[in-house]
């Protein structure tokens, strides 16, 4: 099989759909939402395929692709390379496990989206936008093509948020876009400094001429300017991630955003950060960052009982979540903080799990509200009278967020502690406060909404019906398929890993 | 010839400039401030010409630059003029603290 | 014995068919279930026959790959796993069965036997893990079907909360499993037990290390099995129904503390700071609950207590070296104890009420109930040649034997302590005078009477597999094969076992003459020591200085966190806000509009620029 521009269709197939979508009338609703799902489905069947044939032994090398793209420099500079900048795609096993969840969250997200009241039109235009903008990001070799698509994606999530969100919506969307708009240029500081220092903006090649001695560089990199420059990518990322004291942006966005949003922000936008740390911040300084290492775990344990804390004295069911969320990235900073196989591997794991159950929990909370109009705790009770079967559902979501075993947030949970024993048993034993004070906040929440007295109002309320089926069964299924058989993710995982390890020197 | 070395040209230009300048940020007049920016090109093509002369690289390229500035200098002017009095016409006065209005 | 991993599949098949077509099958269900149990069961059992006259058998295969560790997931069937497979099942497929007749005419039967299912699974799931994390994860299950069970009425305040308490309590120990489980790992490079016995025989791990990890492992025990000081979720998990207290708050989910510390066996014996802190544990346990149980009036609280109190009782034998002791306490234990709260079930469901004072005089009204209610407690009460006296005499045995006297005083008052309350149970609900309201009571359907008839057999001759007089053939199979594991008969003096029939004895008498005769005041004790009775009877308040301090704590670190995040983390937010629309705003009113002045900026700033470059020589 022929994988020549394999990558690029898959990134840019929503434009498709976009072009369709600008020919649609306004007026089409039906139409507009068919033509959305349907749109986000090449991508889906694109990234569905390069999995199974890597899993049927495809070399996924075989997926790169690159194009000279802009030249900076005279001729000499263009005669060796230097200062180039090129279009290049391709995916290792981490990024392949990235781009399938994305094209599985968006797809979702899309089926969700019905839930959207008004200017379908435009929603999904910007919808299929941020997918290409969260799969490019995920796909691209190249600092620079990444900071495109990192940009991409605000954009869209801005407007999305901002137009057809709840009540502070302008307000929430202005903090997305300041906090997200500083770390970009933080990002962008440092990728320009990479880029006049080496004269390269390629990942790999960065790697390797970083971490040999003596390699030809255009002018020195000391190794302050590279501690420098990975804590610049920390905070660049931590605003993303989000790590304390950079998260109040992300607490306005999950509550103010439509729940289809959510999904995909909580599921994939917030995952970028963690991508960034792993493939720039790991992959490119590991020696600086294995001095990070008692940091970040310190960081990491702050952000679990941090958010785990706040969750509990919520009122506000999506700041339950939202605080969940904060909560459940300390993990994967645990895991990163670790920095060894099995941290590793759990922080990537946390990723992917936390990616699948915070979408699952918000788009039941889109459901939930579509039917209650509200999700403050204190109104909601009872909910498993009338909606017995998305109560269910919700109960086991926020089982496999509380890291119930049999579903993925056990596995991930339990290798980012197994690595952090390893390393600081002590501050790993302060973490674990964590987990039980994860199960204490999502029952309270949980139970407070679907256990107890129904109240009147809610008695007749219909439950999960038509399309919201596809979206809860499908994350489901995969929340426990990857807490039943974990080596659907970690065996695409091991080539990368290997490869991160080999830098860290263990 | 020789007798006058570049400096003078030089200073003479300078002189110019400063003057020119000073007008043109200090004075109310509109008028009187077009007139400094006047003073101020004009030194600037001195300069021009003196070095077209008594360069390193002598060549005619600087007076010949010198005739464009010139040129531009009095395009300028009567766009400049032009505006002024049209603004005259609307404000009555050509006191340049009155004329903020780009501000809002 | 090569398709035992079968065993807990059926269960599970069950809870998935429920889950998907019990809307259709309704009241069918309960038939699902049974029949899901009863292929467990039988299975079980083959493979227990199997088991007698074969070696261990273990497979496993890969389940998660990091790097280069491979964590594997398999099943072990040993003497004990296949005890306890069968235990379980057996337990299960007779709950299953008497839930037919108690739950009939309950909407949600499908829900309720799917919940049973998923149980049933993570028990059987966890009895025949051969590795750690394995246990940990069914560990976790096994929770998890308990907390759906006990909040079955999710309607009911007072359900939701003790299933939340339940859950959050035992996970409270279960973090301590988790961590003792991962340090034992890095100490010595494998889940799986027998791997993790042979580093602890070689003296790979050092001293203080296998202390500390078998004590973590015991807090995981201590939650699941209710012992002090983790034990009051399990008295609340009562708002259940009655037969899934019968089925996990008796007989087998509070029983795997007991199973887990039994099959680390070796491990907690290679440290006797970790066997001392489980005996102590153990005893305290046992005569702190029988305090409470003397004084209740719910009749499954009491029953509750009573678990808690011979749970404790197991977890004694074990730090007291009695591995045999333990074990056979557990399997005696869940049938007399199933058997009971199946019993007590009869009887609220015959009464509608739970409240002790309100019955009396069943006796004549349950003529199946009472007499099978009598053996259970006759079995609990340790009289002679019922299962429990065999048991209990073995407990007692071995906490002499190694050296615990003090222990094992404590154990004997708790003995006189659980005559006295089962025996004031029974009289107060079946003897004496019935209750005016108590007119339409009948007996209840034989669907109900015949797992309680197969149940009170065992627990009458349960106790013949392991006795002194007859053989220890129970004990002998238990430890065949592995030296770790101790003796299967401890001998001991003589006298204990007739000391232990005579507190026995003498329990029964008391509460023979309190509560049936009547010649013994009533509230002798909460007359004479009111303060006394109004602790115990409030449960030493354990409840609520875990309100007063835990959770209060809890509240107040979270009050404390929100404080920083508001006046901190957005404070901080807020300033620099503030401080880019103050430099905004400043710098708003240089732009005046004047183009002189902003000329005059312009040469300045150029002016400078010279300057610093005449200066620098324009390299900074």
């Amino acid at each position: 099989m022929d994988f020549n521009y394999f990558l690029t269709l898959l990134v840019f197939s929503p434009l498709l759909g976009i072009l369709l979508l600008a020919f649609m009338p306004k007026a089409n609703e039906s139409g507009i939402k068919m033509l959305g799902v349907l749109a986000t489905l090449p991508s889906l069947i694109l990234a569905l395929i390069a999995y199974f044939s890597y899993r049927g032994g495809n070399d996924l090398a075989n997926f790169s692709e690159k194009f000279r793209w802009i030249q900076f420099g005279g001729q000499g500079a263009e005669q060796s390379g230097m200062f180039s900048v090129n279009y290049e795609l391709g995916i290792d096993g981490f990024g392949l496990v990235m781009v399938v969840l994305t094209a599985v969250i968006a797809t979702l997200a899309a089926l969700a989206s019905f839930h959207i009241k008004k200017e379908w039109k435009g929603y999904y235009m910007l919808f299929l936008l941020l997918e290409i903008g969260m799969l490019g990001v995920f796909t691209s070799q190249n600092l620079i093509l990444f900071f495109l698509f990192f940009e991409i994606t605000l954009i869209p999530m801005f407007f999305l948020i901002g137009k057809w969100g709840y009540y502070e919506k302008e307000k929430a969307a202005y903090s997305f876009l300041i906090y997200n708009g500083l770390g970009s240029a933080i990002l962008l500081i440092v990728i320009m400094v990479l880029f006049s220092r080496t004269g390269t903006s390629n990942i790999e090649m960065l790697r390797m001429i970083l971490n040999t001695e003596n390699a030809p560089l255009v002018a020195p990199v000391s190794e302050s300017l590279k501690m420098g420059l990975l804590i610049a990518l920390l905070v660049a990322f931590g605003v993303k991630l989000p790590i304390f004291p950079l998260h109040s942006w992300m607490l306005r966005v999950h509550v103010e955003a439509p729940p289809s949003i959510v999904m995909i922000h909580s599921g994939i936008l917030l995952k970028i950060g963690a991508f960034g740390l792993i493939r720039f911040g790991m992959g490119i300084f590991p020696e600086q960052f294995a001095d990070l290492t008692v940091l970040l775990a310190v960081l990491g344990v702050i952000n679990l009982l941090y958010g785990a804390f706040l969750a509990f004295i919520q009122t506000d069911f999506k700041m339950v979540l939202a605080y969940s969320s904060i909560s459940h990235m300390g993990i994967v900073l645990i895991g990163l903080g670790a920095n060894n196989e099995a941290g590793i591997q759990g922080a990537i794991f946390q990723v992917v799990s936390h990616g699948l159950i915070s979408a699952l929990l918000f788009f039941l909370v889109g459901v939930m509200y579509e039917r209650t109009h509200t999700t403050t705790l204190a109104n909601l009770g009872g909910l498993a009278k009338g909606m017995p079967i998305a109560s269910g559902f919700l109960l086991a979501g926020a089982m496999a967020s509380l890291g119930l075993p049999g579903m993925s947030g056990f596995v991930s949970e339990f290798m980012a502690f197994f690595g952090l024993f390893k390393e600081m048993p002590v501050l790993a034993a302060v973490g674990t406060l964590g987990i039980i004070m994860t199960a204490v906040y999502l029952l309270r929440a949980v139970l407070a909404i679907t256990y107890g007295k129904a109240e009147r109002e809610f008695v007749g309320i219909s439950d999960v019906r038509s399309f919201e089926w596809a979206p809860i069964l499908v994350l489901v299924g995969l929340i426990v398929l990857i807490g039943v058989y974990p080596n659907v993710l970690s065996e695409p995982l091991q080539a990368t890993l290997e490869t991160i390890l080999m830098g860290i020197g263990g | 010839m020789s007798s006058v070395p570049v400096s003078a040209f030089l200073a003479l230009a300078l002189i110019l400039f400063c003057i020119g300048l000073y007008g043109a940020l200090t004075k109310r007049n509109t008028v009187i401030v077009l007139i400094s920016i006047e003073l101020m090109l004009n030194a600037v093509n001195i300069n021009l010409v003196t070095f077209s002369k008594y360069g390193v690289n002598p060549s005619i390229t600087g007076q010949v630059f010198a005739l464009f500035a010139i040129a531009v200098a009095a395009a300028e002017a009567a766009v400049g003029l032009a505006i002024l009095i049209a603004l005259y016409r609307n404000r009555r006065t050509v006191n340049i603290d009155e004329m903020n209005q780009l501000k809002n | 014995m090569e398709n035992a991993w079968l065993i807990p599949l059926f269960p599970l098949v069950s809870f998935l068919l429920l889950l998907l077509f019990g809307k259709k099958l309704k009241e069918a269900s309960a038939f699902v279930g049974i029949l899901a149990t009863l292929a467990s069961l039988v299975y079980s059992i083959l493979v227990l026959l199997e088991r007698l006259s074969e070696p261990t058998y273990k497979a496993e295969t890969v389940w998660l790959t990091i790097g280069d560790l491979q964590l594997t997931a398999g099943f072990e069937v040993n003497q004990l796993n296949a005890l306890m497979l069968v235990i379980v099942s057996l337990v299960s497929f007779l709950v299953h069965t008497y839930s037919k007749g108690y739950m009939h005419g309950d909407e949600r039967i499908p829900v309720f036997y799917a919940y049973l299912g998923l149980f049933t699974f993570a028990m059987l799931g966890l009895v025949i893990s051969p590795n750690l994390l394995q246990t940990y994860i069914f560990w976790e299950l096994v929770g998890v079907g308990s907390f759906l069970l006990i909040g079955f009425y999710f309607y009911k305040e007072s359900a939701k909360a003790a299933a939340k308490k339940a859950f959050i309590m035992t996970r409270i120990g279960d973090v301590g499993l988790l961590i003792g489980m991962i340090l034992l790992f890095w100490q010595t490079g494998s889940f799986e037990y027998d791997e993790i016995f042979a580093a602890v025989e070689e003296g790979a791990v050092s001293g203080t290390m296998i202390t500390l990890t078998a004590i973590l492992i015991f807090i995981g025990a201590v939650g699941k099995s209710g012992q002090f000081p983790l034990h009051t979720w399990l008295p609340d998990a009562m708002e259940g129904p009655t037969p899934v207290s019968a089925l996990i708050h008796a007989a087998t989910m509070v029983a795997a503390g007991v199973y887990l510390v039994a099959s680390m066996f070796p491990l907690f014996n290679a440290s006797e700071t970790a066997m001392l802190t489980v005996a102590i544990i153990g005893a305290f346990t046992a005569i702190f609950a029988a305090t409470i149980g003397l004084v209740q009036t719910d009749i499954k609280r009491v029953l509750a207590f009573s678990t808690v109190s011979q749970l404790g009782y197991m977890m004694l034998a074990l730090g007291s070296a009695g591995y045999v002791a333990g074990v056979f306490h557990l399997m005696t234990h869940a049938f007399f104890k199933a058997l009971l709260f199946l019993a007590a079930g009869s009887v609220i469901h015959a009464v509608h009420t739970q409240d002790i004072e309100k019955m009396g005089g069943l006796w004549k009204k349950l003529t199946f109930t009472g007499p099978l209610f009598l053996i259970g407690t006759l079995a609990i009460s340790g009289v002679p040649l019922f299962s429990g006296f065999f048991s209990k005499d073995e407990i007692l045995i071995a906490a002499w034997a190694h050296g615990n006297y003090g222990l094992f005083w404590l154990a004997v008052i708790a003995a006189f302590f659980t005559a006295f309350y089962m025996f004031r149970l029974f009289f107060m609900v079946f003897s004496g005078e019935a209750r005016s309201e108590m007119k339409n009571v009948h007996e209840s359907p034989s669907v109900m009477t015949l797992p309680m008839v197969v149940l009170a057999v065992l627990a009458v001759v349960a106790g013949y597999v392991n006795t002194p007089w007859f053989g220890s053939f129970l004990g002998d199979w238990l430890v065949e094969g592995n030296e770790a594991l101790g003796h299967g008969h401890i001998a001991g003096p003589g006298w204990i076992m007739i000391v232990a029939t005579a507190v026995s004895l003498l329990g029964i008498l008391l509460a023979w003459m309190m509560y049936s005769k009547k010649s013994i005041s009533r509230d002798w004790l909460s007359s004479r020591a009111p303060i006394v009775y109004g602790i115990v009877k409030n449960k030493y308040y354990i409840d609520e200085i875990y309100n007063q301090t835990v959770v209060f704590g809890a509240k107040a670190i979270s009050l404390f966190l929100r404080f920083i995040e508001i006046f901190l983390v957005e404070g901080i937010v807020k300033l620099t806000t503030a401080a880019v629309q103050a430099l905004g705003k400043t710098g708003a009113k240089i732009h005046s509009g004047q183009v002189q002045t902003y000329g005059t900026i312009a040469f300045v700033g150029l002016a400078v620029l010279m300057v610093i470059f005449a200066l620098t020589g324009g390299y900074l």
